[in-house]
């Protein structure tokens, strides 16, 4: 039992480039910090909609911005992100919610820890954050859990189960959870925005922030 | 001549409380890292207006987030931003108009450098952001002027100067070079290098920033402090 261990949640939704960042930064430190990472796949949809905010994409200068803020912080973090050549479709028209659906069955079907959870993540993100990939059907989410190391059988069944009630209830009620956050103070990482992890290291006590490459990287991208 | 200074701009308004933050920062690191820093006084109304975007506090999540935010980041950076009791009429009923032309005026009025331009910028602050006072009348300006060190002759010229009209232009555009800079909100550090304008939003990207000039963050209280709270 690991009493003093910190219990870290990130809220995420891979149409979020920089909850990317966050992740895999999070990822690196979750054997370096004494911390307990639970990764908490979220529709960034639903918070933007119950908070009554708007994607920063939406103002024209934020979207230019986005641009050169990720290419920089792709580099300073080595996280392979890259625009698609129609931002827009990728994530307004097209979005993440099978994607988050499907990720929400990965985790019903781990029997412990979010190994998979983790990789299939990352796969999904590889598609549309760095390849230009649709992240939206069957085959697509299909691809990605088999390069996550799923087999065929698995994920047949996480296609058929993805779409049932439970899931879609379940990834629902996870993004009412990180709705109701915003009035207390768990350290979280906010879907839209990186904090960076300095700060929340501090409150981590006795925690350093050890740079975007800490000594035991446990993510292989 | 030291041709290798790259050149840091910072964009503010002391209506943000971020923008502290971003100032006390780069003060402390203007003796630390090879830069030369230019402070430039704008108008955030103007940057919101011209770009379309919205003050965060407007989105209440955004509002209670910025509560804990800041003061987390006051702890951690150790300037005493603390909430004023009626934060919505002190950011968007009152504003900081006047202030910010008063600081255009400080700018116009310093002959070399801007120590001035700190020190009442910092004054300022320290009453909107930590002691929850007026900054739009007068007397207000005159006593943050005071304390920076102006004489009193110096303040009441002042007081005459930021309402002409070449400190409401000076103000104006360089609101408008922050726009052009694609500017949403502030603080917006502009980092000339090689030639090029990097530029960064927020108090949350100083490490990266550190890096995109080719220097070392050494965290919020660097060796060589220079700004004295």
């Amino acid at each position: 039992m690991s009493s003093s261990r910190k219990v870290v949640e990130l809220f995420y939704d891979v149409v979020s480039p920089y909850s990317w960042l966050g992740f895999e930064v999070l990822c690196r430190y979750r054997n370096v910090w004494n911390i307990e990472l639970r990764l908490r796949p979220s529709l960034l949809g639903g918070v933007m909609k119950e908070s009554g905010n708007r994607p920063p994409a939406m103002v024209p200068n934020k979207a230019v911005y986005m641009q050169s803020d990720l290419n920089r912080l792709a580099k300073y973090f080595s996280v392979p992100v890259c625009f698609p050549e129609n931002p827009f479709e990728v994530m307004f028209e097209k979005g993440s919610l099978n994607a988050m659906r499907f990720l929400t069955a990965v985790s019903e079907k781990e029997t412990s820890g979010d190994v998979m959870l983790e990789r299939v993540s990352r796969e999904i993100w590889k598609r549309i954050w760095s390849n230009d990939q649709d992240i939206t059907l069957p085959e697509s989410l299909s691809e990605a859990g088999l390069k996550a190391g799923l087999s065929a059988t698995e994920v047949e069944e996480l296609l058929q189960l993805y779409k049932s009630q439970p899931v879609k209830d379940r990834l629902k009620h996870t993004t009412e959870e990180a709705v109701n956050f915003a009035l207390s103070f768990h350290i979280l990482v906010t879907l839209q925005e990186l904090v960076f992890l300095r700060f929340a290291s501090s409150f981590v006590s006795g925690e350093k922030w050890l740079g975007p490459q800490p000594d035991k990287p446990t993510a292989k991208m």
